[in-house]
């Protein structure tokens, strides 16, 4: 077999393999995809979670696809990547969320969610398969409190109260961990993330968001202003 | 045993039950809560085995959610109605069937509807219907005073009188009354949540 990167026995090499530096390269590259992606953005503070969603501009007679979902009535959640693979995520845990609603006669927690969404993703890198190109943010309320997570496709998933994902998310976290605060409201959460997207793409961009607040625990999905 | 009653009105849907559960010929239980709201849209009356129409109504309950979450719009009575009958003839057919009959009752587009759901997976759609040992009573009551366009404070009452008859002669049924009303969409809150 040609070399194609990765390392196996003798001269036949896998890409599904660590590679020499003991990376998997198939994750990488998932990873890779993910910077690609559309500009994606989450800040959480002690009273709500705000996940917003740059819409790359389409065709002016096609719409573009929805970037923002509502996971169950207290969590939604958003991504950055390849869209089907998002989707597909998207639909994991809405079972997910229905199936502990099933067991528990209760709703997801975040954390569980998260999880089972990382075991999922985890799942894709330890076989002979194409891991997910998504990154996904979710954002929900619990008894535990407002909550954001990041779940990368390796698997790795984050709480935390700002998360970038996608093209330049490197520069739009860079502008959301200067100007964060504890005590920073929805109206400038909302415009701290348009604006880390928008320095982030060097115009004004279309974004879509989502929002849940501790007070009334439900997920909704912003009217664009 | 058991009784239950569905009828349809004008305004939405009214469901009637007794409260009594039997354990051969012991009552089980007096404040059994034999109507289960689904949400405020939809609910389903029990008669049977509850264990197996508890199951029943958790299901339905996940699989709409999710059906309105993946297509943006609500579930219709009837679709939910199909749910249960749906997994009631899977049941059946592997030799592991439920052991109820639901009285489904909700309001949508399409106004109040009722849907009688049995073992068998069968459905059919009602203006008024009864179920448990005590709907041969019930229904007595129901064929001589039901008439279309009701409120739902009448079909309230004649629910209330179905079911108070049949406990007055079904040793199945008693230990009090228990009545669920739904108005029609128009009435009820525009933006559904949970």
């Amino acid at each position: 077999m040609a070399d194609i990167g990765g390392s196996g026995i003798g001269n036949t090499r896998y890409p599904y393999y660590y590679g020499p530096e003991g990376r998997l390269l198939l994750v990488d590259s998932a990873l890779e995809a993910v910077g690609r992606g559309s500009t994606t953005i989450g800040i959480k503070t002690s009273t709500f979670a705000l996940i917003s969603s740059h819409i790359k501009p389409t065709k002016p007679l096609v719409e573009a696809s929805e970037k923002i979902f509502a996971i169950d009535g207290h969590v939604g959640a958003t991504g950055s990547g390849y869209i089907g693979d998002i989707l597909q995520l998207i639909d994991e845990m809405r079972i997910a969320a229905q199936k502990y609603r099933f067991t528990y006669d209760s709703p997801i927690d975040i954390k569980s969610l998260a999880r089972q969404l990382s075991s999922y993703l985890h799942d894709f890198t330890i076989y002979a398969v194409r891991p997910q190109a998504a990154s996904i943010i979710i954002a929900g309320r619990d008894p535990a409190g407002v909550q954001l997570y990041q779940v990368d496709p390796s698997g790795t998933y984050f709480s935390g109260s700002g998360f970038a994902i996608g093209q330049y998310s490197d520069t739009a976290i860079d502008i959301v961990q200067k100007e964060y605060t504890e005590d920073i409201t929805i109206a400038q959460a909302v415009q701290l993330s348009d604006r880390a997207i928008e320095k982030a793409l060097g115009e004004k961009p279309l974004v879509e968001r989502g929002l849940v607040t501790a007070k009334d625990a439900t997920f909704e999905k912003m009217v664009n202003s | 045993m058991t009784t239950i009653v569905g009828i349809r009105t004008k305004e939405g849907v009214v469901l009637g039950s007794d409260r009594r559960a039997s354990k051969g010929f012991f009552i089980g239980s007096k404040i059994t809560q034999k109507i289960t709201k689904i949400d405020d849209t939809l609910a389903v009356a029990i008669a049977g085995q509850l264990s197996d129409a508890d199951y029943m109504v958790k299901l339905v309950k996940a699989e709409r959610n999710l059906i309105e979450l993946r297509r943006g719009f609500p579930v219709t009575v009837k679709e939910s109605a199909r749910l249960i009958a749906n997994q009631a003839y899977t049941g059946l057919k592997n030799y592991q069937p439920y052991f109820v009959e639901l009285l489904v009752g909700g309001v949508d587009q399409e106004g109040g509807q009722i849907f009688v759901a049995d073992m068998s997976g069968a459905i059919t759609s009602e203006e008024f219907a009864s179920s448990g040992s005590g709907s041969p009573i019930a229904y007595g009551v129901l064929e001589s005073i039901y008439h279309k366009d009701m409120t739902n404070e009448q079909a309230k009452e004649i629910a209330t009188k179905a079911v108070a008859a049949a406990m007055e002669r079904d040793p199945g049924s008693g230990n009090g009354i228990d009545v669920l009303t739904i108005p029609n969409l128009s009435l009820v809150v525009k933006e559904r949540r949970r």
